[in-house]
């Protein structure tokens, strides 16, 4: 699948901005099963200062400084990317969810199995994806479940959590979005010893043909990355829309928590009170 | 207890040790209860030196400090000496695997939950930074019953305490003198000249005079102390995030005259906060920029961000497996368990002196190619209750000389000949504000201060009609100074209105809180003595000015005007006439003449039949009236009342003097000259309105009736000085806009997805 992405982020300042500091995610993650085509930031002011980099979790990282004075900021991401994410095993032939646990602290996916700031150890996600993980289910069908139990029993609903809402906030609401799922399945696996990754990027915008309208689909995108031991690596499931990423999904970067990778991030001098719009397309061609 | 603890002063057998015998001779030499006043006399010096806090509301005790040092012989000291080196190398080491190709994980070495689950460990990301990762380490040391000394604790993040130290020796040797000079006691000062020499070659290459500043989290940490004094050891600046700025990858301190360059931070806050942008973006205290910065070479951070990730406990019991394997040798000194029984020092009791357990904390350096310990470090005392943020007592650890080989010669590498520098140079905005509003907040008080004696000598007495009218005037100056309320203004509720101001949260208290906050700010740019006078008169006031009735209220309020006149006199007498000066004499000057045209135009609000008692209330409260009388003997009037108070250049109470003042100030200040000349422009312009004013009074056939119109002309000279004083806020100080986060707040509602 070959997909072409805009990713439009504004911010609008009441007063005048008189420095300003970005930290962006905004550029897609060259991977296997992920060719980046192309892809391109721009930003309105242009910054002072541009540099381009890669972060600790090796995903594409670039700083914008700006010192003239502002009372706008907008920064774009145009890219064409062609994904193939290879199939997920089948369910069956994946280990036993506890062999997998036990594998995790000698492998570098050991780091994804413990809490960071934004998914705390949550015993209470622990507890809520037990059903799903009965002694000896391989891996797969315990996640796959799992996934399944978090789209159904909770309600996607705007509005209802900002992004520095907790897990267990989630769990008492049994609602919210995207993050909010992806940061509560993640608490739920690494309570049971699961190295398990936030993943953000996009979900195409306009459903395959035959299939139903997904939830998500015209911002900015999360959902986990989880490990299989080993032999098997990771997979992606995206609890929002109860699927397994195949060929909707582009990935942007991954980190512990939303708070590793978020799109865009930033700290400025002055500029009162201010607003964000943000604007996703992800088209196929 | 499995083992008893040692005695540092008695061996096993009862016999005084070798190293203490000099030290208990002089001890002896001081006669009866001789060191018990030597141990007052610290105390008083900590005190005198404000090793205290005079901010309100907080319970900050005094430093606490033992007379009786901890000596340590110079074979020991050896010994200790290199056994840390050993063990800050290895800390190096594992730093450098930790931030690098973290082999230790991959090979099983490290528990991953050391790192992962570590607060301390920084995710900053491929690209290196540069310098050594570990400048400045320290650790807990006790003396186990084996009488080897035991790593209780390494400190590998801030190693705080080693600017304490110095300060600790500074203060002993002044009420001990005589014990150091017979011991033979390693100075410190050779330690520190070697570090200020160290930090040159350490800054990034092609920097022939680094400019080096201690970054610390600001003066409501605990230990700014700390990081005062080691901003004084090293001669560096000592600066808060909010002081700093990146421009185009490079740091900069926001001063007076501009942007200065910084090429070295001495990091005395947690690594997590130095960068809001990448790390903790709740940090309000660090530098957005920081580290791109230091990426790119442009500044080094000592010790480097992520440090502290060493200092986690489950590290220690590593060390010995890590040193074979790491720099293949055996850990030369052993961890402390958590149940050692520290040795015992004799600490100064109620008269004699009492054993208890004590932790050596010692200091060594990195230069680039070796380690070097202080020789000394901080003692303390292990009083029940006492632990990282209550240290108890201190102690002095003096090693003592070796006879034979102790030579201490100069540093070999010349230090570049600086330039002379007179001007005000490098002051930082942040601090000019501060004292600014330092200069303007003491005016205030001596304002209100004039304003409640006058209207208290008037309340304590039988008061004649006159009187009343004046009192009248004074309750409406007093509502101007925002002292009282409107509804306080009668005679009958004026004075206990000003008592209740006087008392804890009221105005004037209120006015003495701020004055206490700016001088906290400010204090690094203050002398011990200046600092000391600012306090101890301001504590003396705060206390003389409560009383319990109208007159001593009277005369306890002169207090306030002793300690106003104090602040001015060291002022003028102790700082240099740069930067730090000249702001607090701004603020003064302003403060001052608005006062003077506040109260002139409120006291001259009367019909031109009475305004006798107006002019001479405004004699009164610019305490010019015996000049008045010497210049015209007993004839009142108001052209030569108000040409002294208001247009006499030469009256330091009177208006013209304050607006000559500024002129002078701002004509010194403005570096572009177009600012300037607006400025200074402005307070000449002011100065020559108020002449033509007094003039006018002086040509006029009724000058009373001329008196009596001037509050509607003053007006208008008011909103002037107010917009001055606004345009200089905005020019100097405006620099400072609030920083918000962006992206990861709450204001980024997440609508349809994140």
């Amino acid at each position: 699948m070959r997909y072409k992405i805009r990713h439009e982020t504004i911010y609008a300042y009441a007063k005048q901005v008189d420095l300003a500091a970005h930290m962006l995610h905004l550029s897609p993650r060259p991977l296997d099963f992920q060719r980046v085509v192309r892809a391109q930031v721009t930003a309105e002011p242009t910054p002072t200062r541009t540099r381009w980099g890669l972060d600790y979790f090796g995903n594409q990282v670039c700083w914008m400084f700006l010192d003239a004075p502002h009372e706008r900021f907008a920064v774009t991401l145009d890219a064409e990317v062609e994904i193939g994410f290879p199939s997920p095993p089948m369910p069956e032939l994946t280990l036993p969810w506890e062999l997998v646990a036990g594998e995790a602290m000698q492998a570098a996916a050991a780091e994804f199995a413990f809490a960071s700031p934004m998914v705390l150890a949550d015993s209470g996600a622990g507890a809520f994806a037990a059903p799903s993980f009965p002694p000896g289910r391989p891996i797969m069908m315990a996640l796959l479940d799992l996934t399944a139990r978090i789209n159904r029993e909770f309600a996607f609903k705007p509005g209802a959590t900002t992004i520095n809402t907790s897990v267990a906030e989630v769990l008492r609401l049994r609602a919210g979005v995207c993050q909010d799922f992806t940061h509560l399945m993640l608490a739920a696996l690494r309570d049971h010893g699961l190295p398990a990754r936030y993943v953000s990027g996009y979900l195409r915008t306009r459903p395959m043909p035959g299939q139903p309208a997904r939830r998500g689909a015209d911002q900015s995108h999360a959902w986990v990355s989880a490990w299989l031991g080993q032999a098997m690596g990771w997979v992606d499931l995206d609890p929002t829309n109860n699927l397994v990423v195949q060929d909707e999904h582009v990935v942007l970067a991954w980190g512990r928590d939303y708070g590793d990778i978020s799109p865009v991030r930033g700290v400025i001098l002055g500029g009162g009170a201010h607003s964000v719009k943000v604007g996703v397309d992800l088209e196929a061609i | 207890m499995s083992e008893a603890a040692i005695d540092e002063m008695v061996d096993g057998r009862g016999h005084l040790r070798q190293h203490w015998r000099g030290l208990l001779g002089a001890f002896s030499m001081l006669g009866d209860g001789g060191l018990a006043e030597r141990g007052r006399r610290l105390e008083r010096a900590f005190a005198e030196d404000g090793v205290t806090s005079v901010m309100p509301g907080e319970a900050r005790q005094s430093w606490q400090m033992d007379p009786v040092p901890f000596p340590i012989p110079a074979d020991e000291f050896a010994t200790v000496e290199a056994g840390l080196a050993q063990r800050a190398t290895l800390l190096s080491a594992i730093l450098d695997d930790i931030y690098g190709k973290l082999t230790l994980l991959a090979d099983g070495s490290l528990p991953p939950a050391l790192l992962y689950a570590n607060a301390h460990y920084l995710r900053l990301g491929p690209a290196p930074l540069f310098g050594p990762k570990l400048h400045l380490y320290s650790a807990d040391l006790v003396r186990g019953p084996d009488g080897a000394w035991q790593v209780r604790a390494d400190r590998t993040g801030q190693a705080g305490g080693i600017g304490t130290v110095q300060e600790n020796r500074r203060q002993l040797t002044r009420v001990l003198p005589e014990a150091f000079r017979a011991l033979g006691v390693r100075p410190l000062q050779p330690f520190f000249d070697r570090w200020q020499e160290a930090l040159r070659p350490l800054a990034p290459p092609g920097r022939a005079n680094p400019s080096v500043a201690v970054l610390t989290p600001g003066t409501g940490h605990k230990l700014w102390f700390e990081h005062m004094h080691l901003a004084r050891v090293l001669s560096c600046a000592l600066v808060e995030g909010g002081d700093l700025t990146v421009r185009d990858g490079a740091l900069f301190l926001k001063t007076m005259r501009g942007l200065q360059r910084i090429d070295l931070i001495l990091r005395q806050m947690d690594g997590s906060l130095i960068d809001p942008l990448e790390l903790d973006a709740d940090s309000w205290i660090g530098v957005p920029g920081l580290l791109d910065a230091a990426r790119t070479d442009s500044v080094r951070i000592l010790n480097r961000p992520g440090s502290a990730v060493v200092e986690a406990p489950g590290f220690a019991e590593l060390l010995p497996s890590l040193c074979r394997r790491l720099l293949g040798a055996e850990l030369k000194l052993a961890n402390a368990s958590p149940d050692t029984v520290p040795s015992m020092a004799p600490c100064l009791g109620a008269g004699q002196l009492d054993a208890h357990p004590v932790v050596w904390r010692a200091f060594l350096m990195f230069d680039g190619t070796a380690w070097h310990m202080l020789p000394g470090g901080l003692a303390r005392v292990l009083a029940p209750g006492a632990d990282r943020d209550h240290p108890g007592v201190a102690k002095d650890i003096w090693v003592l000389h070796d006879e034979q080989n102790d030579i201490i010669g100069p540093i070999a590498t010349p230090t570049p000949r600086l330039p002379l520098r007179r001007n005000a140079g490098e002051l930082p905005s942040r601090v000019a504000d501060n004292l600014f509003w330092l200069g303007r907040t003491v005016e205030r008080l001596d304002r209100v201060a004039r304003l409640g004696r006058a209207a208290l000598a008037r309340l304590t007495r039988l008061a004649t009609p006159r009187e009343l009218v004046e009192l009248q005037a004074l309750a409406a100056c007093l509502i101007d100074a925002q002292v009282i309320d409107v509804e306080h203004a009668a005679p009958a509720s004026l004075g206990p209105a000003l008592m209740a101001a006087l008392r804890p949260g009221g105005a004037i208290d209120a006015l003495f809180a701020s004055v206490a906050r700016l001088t906290e700010k400010v204090r690094d740019r203050l002398t011990g003595d200046m600092y000391a006078t600012f306090t101890q008169t301001m504590r003396a006031a705060q206390a003389e000015a409560i009383q319990p009735d109208l007159d001593g209220t009277r005369l306890g309020i002169a207090a306030i005007l002793r300690f106003c006149t104090a602040v001015a006199g060291v002022a003028a007498e102790n700082m240099v006439r740069g930067g730090a000066f000249m702001f607090l004499d701004l603020g003064r000057r302003i403060e001052r003449a608005q006062a003077v045209t506040h109260e002139v135009s409120i006291v001259l609000n009367l019909p031109a039949a009475r305004i006798e008692s107006g002019l001479l209330l405004a004699l009164e409260l610019c305490d010019s009236a015996i000049t008045y009388r010497s210049r015209y003997l007993n004839v009142l009037q108001a052209a030569p009342v108000l040409d002294l108070v208001l247009a006499d250049q030469g009256n330091p109470r009177g208006l013209a003097f304050q607006l000559v003042a500024m002129h002078g100030l701002l004509d010194e200040l403005g570096s572009e000259s177009g600012v300037r000349e607006m400025l200074a422009g402005s307070a000449a312009g002011l100065l020559a309105e108020v002449e033509m004013m007094v003039g006018e009074v002086l040509a006029a056939p009724d000058q009373a009736s001329a008196a009596s119109a001037l509050p509607k002309r003053l007006a208008d000279f008011i909103a002037e000085l107010e917009g001055l004083s606004s345009r200089i806020t905005r020019r100097y100080f405006a620099v400072l806009p609030e920083i918000q986060r962006v992206g990861t707040g709450e204001t980024l509602m997440l609508r349809g997805a994140a």
